[in-house]
């Protein structure tokens, strides 16, 4: 889900080694050394930014809390980190990664952080490395990548050849998962309970944002309707009281790892609310290893019984969540994906229909064999 | 794919016209990121006031006529109640419908200009290319260049923006205590100055004994002793505006209130010299003297600071970086945020800073109470 991309991410983001201790990255890192051994890359050069860093974080536990951030690892040797932070700020940014060599990649610190790190690769010919999410990154840094590697490196797209993350969560992932989906639940509560005792949709969403950063959520994103449903919108500091429903959207971050939900509290019982719980129960009926995504997708609209879709979920029904608000692959209509086992989705169905009313729902689950283990759900819409 | 049509402009987009006109220049493509950086112009904001979700464009032709494409499609409906451009288009493909908008206005990509293209992704900004069949020439400085100097209304928002920032510091002259954890503090306040409006803060809150920098909040539980660092920065109705303050909890040690009278001083210094005409470099020198004078010349530098201040989005970042290499002239209505932080060895990192606007007298303070070393009691 799409939602306001604040101008610096506020809670701490410390390297919490005693959750995600070395050796989970030492194993997080087997396939991507798996694929340079295949590429004969002596190195990849992973990039994220404030917004979307998901390759950057799993690897690095890195997040940029603006800008961006690119880590150079070798397969043998010690990797660096580049941010584009001052260097007054580098022992801040030395605490939120284990990579010991934090460097600023800013303004003149460019070419003495990143050009000497290459010196030792060169050699008779071009050597090729591997890039990973170089497509988000902006084109002016792209050149200045180009500009300091010249003719004796090829980039290469290892995007392709290897995914990182991958669809299956680690236990260690698992365990983040659990614990961002039990914040979210607490926040999704006190916005029920706001919401009950004052009537105004961004004072809910305020009060749910500042329990869940009060527990140490690193990020919290909302979006609430101010017209019943129909559409959702940013944050606008009106505080105006409204007549139900409310239908919004809350999302926290804890420890790296995002969980979501859209949350409807309407006594009136609608029919787009019935027909969406019915869609997302059959969602999660049908969630299971190997699933096809299309399918997932074909069972949701056939439980909406030709309502339409709600507009702001762009024609999907869910994604995989974690180190991303938006990780692939969507439960889109004809995709062939399929789900993985102890793979994290959110499952999002709703309905926006001028006689049905509107309605939107969400439930967080981890695929198993015996089926969808439901780690968060939308609050029950009535009392 | 879903079209509105809006009425009324902006100052910025009928300069933006004018330019075009003025240099026979056929049509301008502002793209933004969504990254709302507050150091940077967001060319968007400033020609359609609309702050952005996702990756979006205005596209101005040189008749006057604009369109304002947002992304994702579904945030076209805000868009459009907000946007003072003629048209909005909400869709989930920027690229194709820039095409379209391009095409409708039969604009000549040789012969017209774009702003941010630059900082798009690579994929999008290829794709834009691809659908245009080549990019316009950049002109990135243009949006940051036509808002230099703040409107009475900007203005009036950046004030209030101030408002915000400094009812803000009260509440964590209230709220902060021993025992609690440095994100708790800084949550309270997020939150707090967002129910007083601010559409976001950029804000950075720590604490030690010996700070070397300020940093975002983190685990660390306050106690007593600790010297407290809050960069403050709401924003309101695209305004951003920065306190910089330093509190102690219990009484501080008498040097510590010394050191920080250095950081006052040149604070004054800096007002003083700010003044419309001198340039960025003046103003950076007078700061830089009075900390020099008192024995700390050699931190006048990275790590030990970073700049003397800076220009805050999202309209315009002018004048810039407040450091001794900018030699951009002060205009009178220019707004920055001044502030002498400065790591010195026996106190540590300590931050005195306000928003001003540039006045022919020099720099005005737009917060009501200056910088002091407050003292939480225990």
């Amino acid at each position: 889900m799409r939602t306001m991309q604040p101008c610096v991410t506020i809670g701490s983001y410390t390297w919490a080694q005693d959750r995600l201790p070395y050796d989970e990255f030492t194993l997080r890192l087997e396939p991507l050394h798996a694929a340079m051994d295949r590429n004969r890359w002596p190195a990849v050069l992973v990039y994220g930014d404030v917004r979307e860093h998901v390759a950057l974080a799993y690897l690095s536990n890195f997040i940029p809390r603006v800008r961006w951030g690119m880590a150079l690892l070798p397969r043998s040797g010690d990797a660096r980190l580049l941010c584009a932070m001052s260097t007054r700020d580098l022992p801040a940014m030395r605490t939120l990664t284990w990579i010991a060599d934090v460097r600023s990649g800013m303004g003149p610190e460019w070419e003495k952080s990143f050009d000497p790190w290459f010196e030792p690769l060169k050699t008779e010919r071009a050597v090729e490395l591997g890039t990973i999410d170089f497509d988000i990154m902006a084109p002016v840094l792209h050149q200045s990548v180009l500009h300091s590697l010249g003719d004796r490196f090829v980039l290469q797209r290892a995007n392709d050849g290897v995914t990182v993350p991958p669809q299956r969560k680690r236990p260690r992932e698992l365990t983040m998962m659990r614990a961002s989906c039990k914040l979210l639940q607490s926040a999704a509560q006190a916005l029920t309970d706001s919401w009950h005792h004052n009537g105004s949709p961004e004072t809910a969403a305020l009060d749910a944002e500042r329990l869940a950063r009060s527990l140490g959520a690193q990020d919290v994103r909302t979006l609430i309707s101010l017209d019943g449903g129909r559409t959702l919108v940013p944050f606008q500091g009106l505080f105006e009281k409204k007549a139900g429903p409310l239908v919004g959207y809350l999302a926290v971050k804890v420890m790296g790892y995002w969980a979501d939900m859209f949350i409807t509290l309407d006594e009136g019982n609608s029919l787009a609310l019935r027909k969406t719980e019915a869609a997302l129960d059959a969602l999660i009926a049908a969630a299971r290893p190997g699933a096809r995504t299309g399918d997932l997708y074909a069972k949701a609209i056939e439980a909406l019984t030709a309502l339409p879709l709600h507009p702001v979920l762009s024609a999907s029904v869910g994604h995989s969540i974690g180190l991303s608000l938006n990780q692939q692959p969507e439960l889109r209509a004809g995709d062939k994906s399929e789900l993985a086992e102890d793979g994290v989705y959110t499952l999002q169905t709703g309905v926006a229909d001028v006689q049905a009313r509107n309605a939107l729902l969400s439930a967080i689950v981890r695929c198993t064999a015996k089926g969808a283990e439901v780690l968060a759900r939308s609050p029950s819409p009535t009392r | 794919m879903n079209v509105q049509v809006a009425v009324g402009k902006n100052v910025r987009l009928i300069e933006a016209g004018k330019y075009l006109q003025a240099g026979g220049l056929d049509g301008l493509i502002a793209v933004s990121n969504g990254l709302n950086n507050f150091l940077e112009s967001n060319a968007v904001y400033v020609l359609s006031n609309v702050r952005p979700i996702g990756e979006s464009a205005v596209v101005l032709d040189r008749d006057g006529r604009s369109t304002l494409i947002v992304t994702p499609a579904w945030d076209g409906e805000r868009a459009a109640s907000i946007s003072s451009t003629d048209r909005t288009i909400g869709t989930d493909d920027l690229a194709t419908v820039l095409k379209d908008v391009a095409d409708k206005y039969r604009l000549d990509v040789a012969r017209s200009i774009s702003i941010g293209l630059s900082l798009l992704g690579q994929a999008l900004a290829t794709g834009i290319g691809v659908r245009l069949g080549a990019l316009p020439k950049p002109a990135d400085e243009l949006a940051r260049d036509l808002a230099r100097v703040r409107t009475a209304e900007e203005l009036k928002a950046a004030e209030h923006a101030t408002w915000i920032a400094e009812r803000g510091y009260e509440r964590v002259l209230e709220f902060a205590r021993p025992g609690l954890r440095e994100y708790e503090l800084a949550a309270e306040l997020y939150c707090f100055t967002k129910k007083l409006g601010a559409e976001d803060n950029f804000l950075l809150m720590s604490a030690s004994q010996h700070n070397l920098a300020v940093r975002a909040a983190g685990e660390r539980v306050l106690d007593v002793g600790d010297i407290i660092l809050s960069e403050i920065t709401p924003c309101y109705r695209g305004q951003f505006s920065q306190i910089c303050r330093t509190t102690v909890i219990g009484e501080p040690r008498p040097l510590l209130r010394e050191k920080f009278a250095i950081l006052q001083e040149a604070m004054s210094a800096g007002l003083e010299a700010g003044r419309a005409g001198a340039t960025v470099a003046d103003l950076t020198h007078a700061i830089n003297g009075v900390i020099a004078k008192a024995g700390y010349g050699d931190y006048c530098r990275p790590p030990y600071m970073r700049v003397r201040g800076h220009g805050l989005g999202i309209t315009s970042d002018r004048p810039g970086d407040i450091v001794e290499r900018n030699e951009r002239v002060l205009e009178s209505g220019m707004v920055f945020v001044m502030h002498p932080n400065q790591y010195i060895p026996e106190s540590g990192y300590l931050m005195c800073g306000e928003p001003v606007v540039v006045t022919d007298e020099g720099c005005r303070a737009l917060s009501a109470q200056m910088a002091q070393l407050d003292v939480i009691a225990v």
